[in-house]
């Protein structure tokens, strides 16, 4: 009788602590945080261009100088709920001021806080995961010089089940790691690497150009064959060399668009994309020239939405 | 002959009212349509891509301003669809709507003082008007589009 009783009683406690013990929330290692140099803030500048922060981390619609002011407050609705991006700007109570350097590290490239919280990964830290630490480093340093704002941004609003942070424990381990997403041959040129490096690390395109699976992880068989929105409104375009891609546009076509938000038939850049142009334009040449390379260069494929969308 | 010729141009001009009234999608796309042209004719002239010529960056500046006069007017209430990527923004932000049509204005109006009788003198004086106005293209496409091919 009470072994009857105690079974799943028991099976229940193991079940709970192999989920608390999967789920725990880990950082880099040490040795990969000894190796940095301290960091540059002009160096950092760059890759805050190329990660876009500023275009869900500074206030919505800000403009110009504004797009400095890391305060937070944009709301992305996505199926899974609300998610307000947080204040990150120096600010020691409501933004990042007291971290440190390995916090920031954590944050970025393992999607965990200072806590040892899980972020959620509207966070694109499955891209971030595949940056180098030094230009983590970098881009704390300069992130440090922008003007702290205070008053934090408000809380997310997620239901059941996505509301439990520790859930992402599992889904990390499916989807958290730092291999790049193609193998490149050994005669790849300098530019294709900072291509791939720029397109799948900090510029993070694949979050939103890639179809994800139902469990929210990117569809890598699909990588940057286009998607539906994932704010409900529309599609990404099809970013692949294939006919349904952008095959048409040239290696220069890809990086005029980078630099100037007109594609090759002089339609203009929009919607999210408008912002993340205008990261990119900020960039050097070279690194738009690099990108171009690597898009060039990824496995054509169809579009990765439905047709009716 | 001028009968035929008057009445040929009356049939023109019922012609194209009737397909304003008919069909605000088709004459909004055509009217971007001749705005891309004339960017592409700007923007090539600007990359070095076509030579400076005063005359044809004076008609892509009138082109533009007479777009940005003409625009607005083809956007009937919740008018969207499968053949349109007007966002519903349009109607549900009507201010900054009218204000992003009004920049266009003011902007083309500006490109339109210097183009003067024969166009703006030089490449310098015909981007230092023309990128204020081209930045109009980013600017509502970013709130007032929605991509969906």
């Amino acid at each position: 009788m009470h072994r009857k009783i105690l079974t799943p009683v028991a099976a229940l406690a193991a079940a709970g602590a192999a989920f608390w013990f999967l789920t725990g929330a880990e950082g880099l290692d040490a040795q990969a945080l000894a190796s940095v140099e301290p960091g540059d803030a002009a160096r950092g500048e760059r890759v805050f261009w190329a990660g876009g922060c500023t275009s869900c981390h500074a206030r919505p619609q800000a403009q110009g100088d504004a797009k400095l002011e890391l305060a937070g407050g944009l709301e992305l609705t996505t199926d899974f709920g609300t998610f307000v991006a947080p204040n990150i700007s120096p600010d020691p109570d409501d933004g990042i001021g007291a971290w440190s350097e390995a916090d920031f590290a954590n944050a970025m490239l393992r999607g965990v806080s200072p806590e040892g919280a899980h972020y959620y990964p509207a966070f694109p830290y499955t891209s971030y995961a595949r940056m180098e630490t030094q230009d983590a480093a970098d881009l704390f340093t300069f992130i440090k010089t922008l003007p702290p704002v205070s008053g934090a941004a408000g809380e997310h609003q997620l239901s059941f089940p996505f509301n439990i942070r520790r859930g992402l424990g599992l889904w990390k381990m499916l989807y958290l790691n730092e291999e790049p997403v193609l193998a490149l041959g050994q005669d790849a040129s300098e530019a294709l690497r900072r291509g791939q490096y720029l397109v799948e690390g900090p510029g993070h395109c694949g979050e939103c150009h890639t179809p994800r699976s139902f469990t929210g992880g990117l569809e890598k068989g699909k990588w940057l064959a286009g998607a539906p929105s994932a704010e409900g409104n529309g599609i990404v375009p099809n970013i692949t060399p294939d006919e349904s891609g952008i095959d048409s546009w040239s290696a220069s076509d890809i990086a005029y668009y980078l630099e100037s938000g007109f594609t090759p038939d002089f339609d203009s850049v929009g919607g999210a994309m408008a912002a993340v142009q205008a990261n990119m334009a900020k960039l050097p040449a070279e690194d738009r020239e690099a990108i171009a390379a690597y898009l060039k260069s990824v496995p054509p494929r169809p579009n990765g939405y439905p047709a009716s969308q | 002959m001028k009968t035929i010729l008057l009445s040929i141009s009356a049939l023109m001009i019922s012609a194209a009212g009737v397909a304003a009234a008919d069909d605000p999608i088709a004459v909004r796309k055509a009217l971007m349509q001749a705005t891309a042209a004339s960017a592409a004719t700007s923007g090539g002239m600007m990359k070095g891509d076509i030579a400076y010529n005063p005359a044809v960056a004076k008609a892509a500046i009138a082109t533009l301003n007479a777009v940005s006069h003409a625009y607005g007017d083809f956007f009937p209430e919740g008018l969207s669809g499968e053949n349109s990527t007007a966002s519903p923004n349009i109607w549900e932000d009507t201010d900054a709507w009218q204000q992003a049509l009004s920049k266009f204005q003011i902007d083309t109006q500006a490109a339109v003082e210097v183009s003067g009788k024969d166009g703006p003198a030089d490449l310098a004086s015909f981007q230092a008007v023309i990128g204020p106005v081209l930045s109009n293209c980013r600017s509502c496409h970013e709130n007032f589009r929605v991509q969906t091919n």
